[in-house]
């Protein structure tokens, strides 16, 4: 379906009203295929996006490439141990220089007609050089290279060359939580090998929007906490905790656990044998952060939203998900584990176990998420049902987790862009007081 | 000019159907959705069930996979199938698992190492997805039958992407 790229003045896709406390997106926004091309360029073109994590590149010459942004690109770290990003793309012709998804080289060959490129960037061999005039330079064919940072281990990239921000200063407020989930080893975090590739037929904000939805959980998770509840670990009702707002589009949602966390929070659903171990590890932190500080790494429960499209969710395990669009109904989903570099083999069994349980797509809850999601996204091709709703919480000073502040953060960056102000338009980050009941955070006001 | 099989070629013919027969009434069993019949009947009671990711082929120990069920959780996941808590499986997809190349890849007296390609079809919601893989189980000899103690799919797709989801059993 299409609507044509120009709306006319006020007929807008999000309707932010606070006054009536009513927050509203119109379901084109899921289903038009200009607005997904839109977009490709005024999003995925102008952002940081999430490439992948320095622990999938631990060596000199070790490269992954993939997708990011519509946009085949590798990641590799060179000889000299650093971490580039380049267009996977012969300076040539064309053709992609690594079509293996990783791996370790020293140099990346392009199969059309060999010319071969470090692991550095530089062009280093070109087939028959007589071929071209004294003007050919080796020098100005090296891969292009991306502007590309990472932060505590997290890279990111931007196709931008105006982006304004650095790294740092688009994560905004995010990064107290990427913080928090790096701090969780000393040694350093690492993705586990096995990554989860899988998609859905829906729209991929549809799915951004699911990952930070708890008001979801009880409902349509069902048999998740039925699993639970068999091993011992009933959850509340009430999920407790807030959402937050991170600027620029970025939030979270911190809550107390549910069930156990593998790095320190034991419940009876781990099993009696790993109580000391875990234990132990709880005090090791105390000793190291202080009683506060340790307590809200271990104990608490955080599902992190970067815009645009990555989510980390550290609950039962810690998932990496990077949310793909392909045209307005189709998304591609990459999920990996972190976890600590020098957990001990038994909880990383552990670890591994429960992540599988829930998360990935054969869980016991992700597959009921894209099952949804699908069904959203067949819903909406009804259009006389115009509008979605994500008011819940707006009537509050902190929402809680089952509201939808992280949804409305997303939404309102997503306008912004869209409308065209390129994201250079400041929006302000504001930290306000701990309130009262809530042991850790400080929850940030909705960028209204 | 015809010759007669010898003994132990008639014996390993026997066993390879067996086996094969063993295999597909597994695969009817699953296609019906008599989960629990199949659980009870065809599995031992350390039973583990896996599907490796589709990037790490074969069954790297210390890789994230998709699937590793020991006997309580595939137990739960039968339960969960069954009771209509898996909202994607209900109304429960249709299903058909085309069983190929099956193979006694060694006999150890008391089990087996058998290796077959499976293509499990399966309809439902608006889709049609095929699930294509090759399986690998170690069944323990019992009496005349078997039970299965280890159950593998490897997946030979490169991603699920256009499938999204795997809620039902391979």
């Amino acid at each position: 379906m299409t609507t044509g790229l120009q709306r006319p003045a006020g007929d807008p896709i999000v309707v932010d009203d606070p006054g009536r406390l009513t927050f509203r997106v119109d379901r084109r926004a899921y289903t038009d295929d200009d607005l997904a091309a839109q977009e490709m360029t005024r999003i995925f073109d102008r952002c940081w996006l999430y490439v992948g994590h320095e622990s999938e590149v631990p060596g000199p010459g070790c490269y992954v490439a993939r997708d990011v942004g519509g946009r085949p690109v590798v990641m590799a770290r060179g000889s000299d141990g650093v971490i580039r990003v380049f267009a996977n793309s012969c300076t040539h012709r064309g053709a992609l220089i690594c079509s293996q998804p990783a791996g370790q080289a020293r140099s990346f060959r392009c199969p059309y007609h060999d010319w071969t490129f470090s692991n550095q960037g530089e062009l280093v061999g070109v087939p028959i050089p007589d071929g071209y005039g004294p003007g050919f330079r080796k020098a100005d064919f090296g891969l292009a290279r991306h502007r590309s940072d990472s932060y505590r281990g997290f890279v990111f990239v931007t196709f931008d060359p105006q982006q304004p921000r650095t790294l740092t200063e688009y994560l905004a407020g995010a990064t107290e939580y990427l913080d928090l989930i790096d701090d969780q080893s000393e040694a350093g975090m690492e993705v586990i090998r096995g990554a989860q590739l899988h998609g859905a037929r829906a729209n991929w904000k549809l799915m951004m929007e699911n990952s930070v939805d708890i008001y979801h959980f009880r409902a349509l998770h069902k048999r998740y906490v039925g699993y639970m509840e068999s091993l011992g670990s009933v959850p509340p009702r009430r999920r407790g905790g807030f959402g937050r707002a991170l600027g620029l589009g970025h939030a979270a949602n911190e809550l107390p656990p549910a069930a156990a966390r593998p790095l320190a929070h034991w419940t009876p659903m781990f099993g009696a044998e790993f109580r000391p171990r875990i234990e132990a590890t709880a005090a090791r932190f105390a000793e190291r952060f202080g009683a506060e500080r340790a307590e809200r790494i271990t104990r608490t429960n955080r599902a992190l939203l970067i815009f645009p499209n990555l989510m980390i969710i550290d609950a039962i395990a810690i998932t990496i998900r990077k949310i793909d669009p392909a045209g307005a109904g189709r998304m591609a989903i990459t999920s990996v584990a972190l976890a600590p570099k020098d957990e001990d083999p038994d909880i990383r069994e552990l670890r591994k176990s429960h992540y599988l349980t829930f998360l990935g797509p054969a869980g016991f809850a992700t597959p009921d998420d894209i099952e949804i999601v699908e069904s959203c996204q067949r819903g909406c091709l009804n259009r006389t049902v115009r509008y979605s709703d994500l008011s819940r919480g707006m009537n509050k000073e902190v929402p809680e987790t089952t509201d939808e502040l992280p949804a409305r953060e997303f939404w309102r960056q997503w306008d912004r862009l869209m409308q065209g102000d390129g994201g250079r338009f400041e929006v302000p980050h504001r930290a306000a007081g701990t309130p009262a009941g809530i042991p850790a955070g400080t929850p940030g006001a909705e960028a209204r | 000019m015809t010759t007669e099989p010898t003994a132990d070629e008639a014996a390993r013919v026997r066993l390879w159907h067996r086996v094969s027969q063993f295999l597909f009434t597994e695969a009817r069993l699953l296609d019906e959705w008599r989960l629990l019949e199949w659980y009870e009947e065809m599995l031992t009671d350390d039973i583990r069930y896996s599907v490796p990711a589709t990037d790490v082929r074969g069954e790297p120990a210390d890789a994230l996979g998709l699937i590793d069920d020991d006997a309580a959780r595939l137990r739960q996941r039968i339960g969960q199938l069954l009771n209509g808590e898996v909202w994607c499986e209900n109304p429960r997809s249709r299903t058909n698992r085309m069983i190929g190349n099956v193979e006694i890849l060694a006999d150890r007296g008391t089990h087996l190492e058998v290796a077959a390609n499976v293509v499990v079809h399966r309809f439902g919601q608006g889709r049609s997805d095929a699930y294509v893989g090759k399986c690998r189980w170690e069944l323990v000899v019992e009496g005349e039958s078997f039970r299965a103690r280890r159950r593998v799919v490897v997946l030979d797709h490169e991603t699920l992407y256009e499938h999204g989801k795997l809620s039902i059993i391979l």
